[in-house]
């Protein structure tokens, strides 16, 4: 690597491999001098700005308190590791699936191609499971791109659009009416999850991230569930029956945010 | 296990001392004096970097709090060969993200925000208090992402390995963020930046680059 390539990423912000960096730095003096340059200017505003700040009274008493009152089985869940809760929130989705799809079939499955049906449960299942996985992960979170804004338009549009894909003849042919029963049927399959789901957050005041995660996993689940049971393909019925669980679940974890925040942001 | 050992005066009592992650380890493993150890270590650099966004000092400490706590129900996550400072950091930053959302308060401060530094109690008094508020603007001005990279390393003391793994991100382009944040200081503050010939002070190092 020479000069110039050091240089023009430096300046661009182009990003280069680390070691071949270090490397060059380690042979080229005016190069490192660039680099010195920032790292003065670095420990200069450490030594002059120095913000001074005091705890408020008991500090640690007060952290000590709070941690007295973790205890009960919402404090055992949330302080489950990671892994261990994703698969504890996988497991009732998977039960309801399998004991439901034994019990209960759509009467017009078999009239719909293989491929069609394995395509939309992978995609219900994989987004519930990175919707899953985004909520439970301590992983950073950044400000540049909202990826659980994506995720819920997802959870909820897709549902939408298949209001209006192509239907069998015995699902077209189904009456608008049943919508309220699909719709708590849904909702009852879908509320293990969200307890669940509510018990293993870790913070005490719901974000919106947290909001928009839950509502999509819960969404897209009631959505999968329903599409593997309920064979009306009724576009009416679809929608309030069915779609509007993502809607429905987001409006339930909305609520709980207004009600998780603290007093002095109410104002 | 490490363990390094330091006198205490002439008495010649011997204390160990626990690396976070041993205090860490210690604390999951049921001793609640490791978790008193940690937060006398972090609690005054979390403050730090929570009051110099924040307004009010109860919102700073109420954050503080909220991030031992995160790391109280989160310990049993923690996975031994990992580094704790940039993991506690992680908990404090995405606290303080939401912090924010949740208020609608926009991450960076106006320059016209006046609740800077306290004054500098340095020798030359007055004049280095006006340097550092003039610093502490410049700095705010900054857009979060290269403003957040420098505060992390040289306010929080996390090296940028850790400041990487701290914000999610990879040590090149955190170097890059704070070089442009370093660029955009020396812009804004012309000769009166730290570091610049009029007060040059400290001897060339290559510690940032590393």
């Amino acid at each position: 690597m020479d000069c110039s390539t050091v240089r023009d990423a430096f300046v661009s912000g182009t990003v280069l491999p680390e070691d071949q960096v270090e490397a060059h730095l380690a042979s080229c003096p005016q190069c490192r001098e660039l680099y010195q340059r920032d790292a003065e200017l670095g420990r200069n505003l450490a030594r002059e700005v120095s913000a001074t700040v005091a705890f408020s009274g008991d500090f640690f008493g007060q952290l000590e308190q709070k941690l007295a009152q973790e205890t009960g089985f919402r404090a055992w869940l949330r302080s489950r590791p990671s892994g261990l809760r994703f698969l504890l929130l996988l497991l009732p989705l998977l039960v309801v699936l399998i004991a439901t799809g034994a019990l209960r079939h759509r009467a017009d499955f078999a009239q719909y191609p293989l491929q069609r049906v394995l395509l939309l449960l992978t995609i219900y299942f994989v987004a519930i499971l990175i919707a899953f996985g985004k909520e439970l992960s301590e992983s950073p979170r950044g400000d540049a791109f909202r990826d659980h804004w994506a995720l819920l338009a997802f959870a909820l549009g897709v549902p939408f659009l298949a209001a209006f894909a192509p239907a069998t003849e015995l699902s077209r042919q189904a009456a608008p009416s049943g919508e309220l029963g699909c719709f708590a049927y849904g909702a009852l399959l879908t509320l293990p999850i969200a307890l669940l789901l509510w018990g293993f957050n870790r913070d005490d005041r719901i974000s919106l991230r947290t909001v928009c995660l839950s509502a999509a996993a819960l969404g897209l689940s009631a959505n999968l569930m329903l599409e593997l049971h309920c064979g009306n393909g009724n576009a009416e019925h679809v929608l309030l029956g069915h779609a509007s669980l993502g809607l429905a679940w987001l409006a339930a974890w909305c609520g709980m945010r207004l009600l998780s925040r603290p007093i002095h942001l109410r104002k | 296990m490490v363990s390094v050992c330091i006198a205490w005066g002439n008495a010649g009592y011997i204390a160990p001392v626990r690396s976070d992650e041993e205090l860490m380890a210690a604390y999951i493993a049921g001793d609640k004096a490791a978790f008193r150890e940690l937060f006398s270590r972090y609690s005054p650099l979390l403050l730090r970097a929570m009051a110099r966004d924040l307004r009010s000092p109860e919102e700073a400490n109420d954050l503080v709090q909220q991030t031992f706590l995160h790391l109280h129900r989160s310990r049993l996550d923690f996975e031994s060969g990992r580094k704790l400072k940039p993991w506690i950091f992680t908990i404090a930053l995405n606290l303080k993200r939401e912090y924010f959302r949740r208020s609608k308060r926009r991450y960076e401060t106006s320059l016209e925000d006046d609740r800077v530094a306290e004054p500098f109690e340095g020798p030359r008094g007055q004049e280095r208090s006006d340097a550092a508020r003039e610093t502490e603007r410049a700095l705010r001005a900054l857009p979060p992402e290269h403003r957040e990279v420098i505060e992390l390393h040289w306010f929080g003391g996390l090296s940028f390995p850790e400041v990487a793994e701290a914000v999610g991100s990879t040590v090149a382009a955190v170097k890059v963020r704070a070089h442009r944040g370093y660029v955009a200081l020396r812009e804004r503050l012309g000769d009166s930046a730290p570091g610049s010939q009029r007060n040059h002070e400290a001897g060339p190092s290559v510690e940032g680059s590393k």
